[in-house]
Formats: structure tokens, sequence, C-alpha cells
């Protein structure tokens, strides 16, 4: 399975895409983390405003790149390729037998001699 | 140019052999007639059938390897032949068992590869002919629910008490913490979609149910930023029922924020394995 489809005549756009979709991630985690940490009340309320405005900008930041590098599409296919990956992962770790009945339904169907 | 001559006719020869060496299997059908059926298989095979007492498989010979290619377009068009092969089958013998693309039955232990086939068809008789009764005079119908995100969402924030007080609170804060409130919300908003997803998807599963006799769940696909997939399946119930279950369908897509793709009859692709 591709994780990522580089095209290789845009290997810039390609890489580029790749690590935006990494920050994106990382951004998401630090987002949940802060909304964590305010409903804990572990911070002040000058603390809270500072993470905010920082994260904001952070978010501001990375759709200025998407936007002028023009690799939207790029970095929601690798997001989405890694969905898929996660997606497949829980499903085995959930569904073992169905999973081994797939694999083996799929051996059979396909180019074997009865 | 004679040596030429000479390679082409052992290119020739090879082929000759290679070809024939393979049966490609479309569907076994409810029909113990041998029959062509034309050159409407995959690259323009000739299709007929290998009977065996009443039931017969539905072939085109080929050479003893699968059908591979790299080229999208060149395996949707042999995908579409398989399916048009089935879909012909279907309707001139009414039952059939699909097989899935690129089943190839090949020659083995000094037995020909129509030989093979017909032993397959004798030997699994029984369990063939007692799939066949549970599809006969049945279809599969497929339904695809979507829902537009934007619709569902907008009522949940109407509803949630939970979402329209994080709403009410986040007007009053600074820049920063209004941020932090506006990613709280996100997180409930989904949570809250999410759990309604699932509560429309046993709910439209009951009714669903109800009109059919058995049901597959496949997997939804990605949708786009607006709309998407919160339930892909399978159907299958006697092909003369399917306005009921097109009319629960119609209710489902009348819903605000729904709508429903209907598709079918087709061969019952999705429960030979059932």
């Amino acid at each position: 399975m591709s994780i990522v489809d580089i095209d290789e005549k845009n290997l810039k756009h390609g890489v580029l895409g790749l690590v935006i979709a990494l920050v994106e991630i990382i951004k998401d985690t630090l987002n949940l983390q802060a909304v964590k940490r305010m409903e804990g009340g572990s911070l002040t309320e000058e603390e809270m405003e500072r993470l905010g405005e920082a994260l904001m900008d952070l978010d501001t930041a990375i759709d200025e790149i998407k936007q002028e590098q023009g690799i939207t599409e790029s970095v929601k296919s690798v997001r989405d390729g890694l969905d898929d990956v996660v997606d497949d992962v829980i499903d085995q770790f959930l569904n073992p037998e169905k999973w081994r009945k797939a694999a083996e339904s799929r051996g059979k169907s396909s180019h074997a001699a009865k | 140019m004679q040596q030429n001559d000479k390679t082409q006719l052992a290119i020739d020869k090879a082929e000759a052999l290679l070809t024939g060496q393979g049966r490609y299997l479309y569907c076994v059908a409810d029909s113990g007639e041998r029959v062509s059926m034309g050159a409407i298989g995959i690259d323009g095979s000739k299709v007929y059938t290998i009977p065996y007492q009443d039931i017969c498989a539905v072939v085109h010979e080929c050479r003893a390897q699968p059908y591979n290619s790299t080229e999208g377009e060149m395996v949707n068009s042999w995908v579409l032949a398989h399916q048009k092969v089935v879909d012909e089958a279907w309707e001139r013998w009414g039952t059939v068992l699909p097989l899935g693309f690129d089943t190839i039955v090949m020659d083995k232990d000094g037995v020909g590869a129509e030989g093979n086939v017909r032993n397959w068809l004798q030997n699994d008789y029984a369990n063939l002919k007692s799939k066949m009764a549970k599809l006969r005079g049945k279809a599969e119908y497929g339904a695809q629910i979507f829902w537009e995100t934007q619709v569902i969402a907008q009522n949940l924030i109407k509803t949630s008490p939970e979402i329209s007080e994080l709403e009410e609170e986040m007007k009053s804060q600074s820049k920063g913490i209004a941020y932090l409130y506006k990613q709280k919300l996100e997180n409930a908003l989904k949570r809250e979609l999410e759990a309604k997803a699932d509560q429309c998807f046993r709910d439209f599963y009951a009714r669903i149910r109800k009109h059919v006799d058995n049901i597959v769940v496949e997997k939804t696909k990605p949708g786009d930023q607006n709309t998407q997939m919160i339930m892909n399946i399978s159907c299958l119930l006697p092909r003369d029922k399917s306005t009921e279950l097109g009319e629960e369908l119609e209710n489902i897509n009348i819903l605000e924020g729904f709508s429903v793709r209907f598709t079918g009859p087709w061969p019952p692709y999705s429960f030979v394995g059932t």
C-alpha cells in the first residue's frame, strides 16, 4: 500500500505536503493537550491566553503555507492515507477473525488453480 | 528474414500452447446447457459454458496466468467486461453465483483446465446447488446513505445544550482563550456527530432490515468537505420486492440533510460467500 503518493514531477510539493501534514497532526495533538489543561484548571488566565494565541498563529501559518504552495490537496491525501492505515490496524485489532477471512478469500479469488 | 520467420513461428507455437491452458471463470449458472455466448468476454474472448448435470460454469479460454496490468483504464475495462458477462448469464438463467475478477482454473496433474472446471463443479456440486437455492429469484441492491455534514452539525449545535453553552461562553473571552474554546467546541461537535452517525446507522439498519433477506455492511468511502457517506450496504431480496425497499429509502432520502443512492438489481456478488 502506498501511503504517500508523491508525484515524481513534483517532488517538492510531495515532500512539503508530507511535512505540513505531520505539522498539522502535531498541532492537533497540541490543541487537544491545551484544551485538556484548560479543563484541568492547571493554567492561569494569562497562560491560557498565550497558549491560545500561539496555537492560533500556528494555525494561520499552516493555512497560509498551504495556500501559497497550493498543497492543500496533497496534505489532505497524506492525512487520508494515514487515516486509512490506522483504520485498517484498528479493524484488525478489533476483528482478527474477519481479517483472516478476508485475507483467505482474497487469496482464493485471485488466480488460484482449483 | 528466414530467421525472423522461424522466431515468429516459435512464438506463435508457444502462444498457442499457452492459450487454452487456463479457463477464466465468470460465474456458475443454474443451467445444464452447453452454449456459446459469443465474443463478449474480457478483450473480446469467446465465452461459453462447461456443464455438469444441471449447472454450468461460464468461462473463456485463456492463458494460465492472471490478468494483470498497472494501467487503471485497462483493468477497468476488464472488470466491466467481467460484470457484463455475469449480467448476461444472470438475465439468461435467472440464478448465478458470480466469481471474483481473475479467477482462473489451470491444467494440473495431466488433467486439462476444462476437466478441472468440471471436476470442481462435480466435487462442489452439493454446496453450489445449496448456494444457488438460497439466491434463486433474488437480487442484490446497493444503498449508500450520505449526509450534509454542515446541515447536521447546525442542527446539533441548536439542540445540544453542551455545545450552545460553549458557544455562549466563547463570546465573552479574549482572543487566545476564545481559540481554545473553539477547539473545545469543535471536539464536542465531532463527538456529537459521531454519536449521531452511530444512532442513524442503527435506526436506518433496523428500518431497512425489515424489507430484505440479508444485509452486508460495506466500508464507507470518504466523501468531500460537505457530503459524507455514513452507511454503505448491500441488500439481498426477492427481485419483485424492491419497491418496498425503495420506498423505505425514499423516506430516508427526504429527511433534511440526508440523501440516498439506491442501485440495482445486480447479480448477488456480495452474497455468494454467505
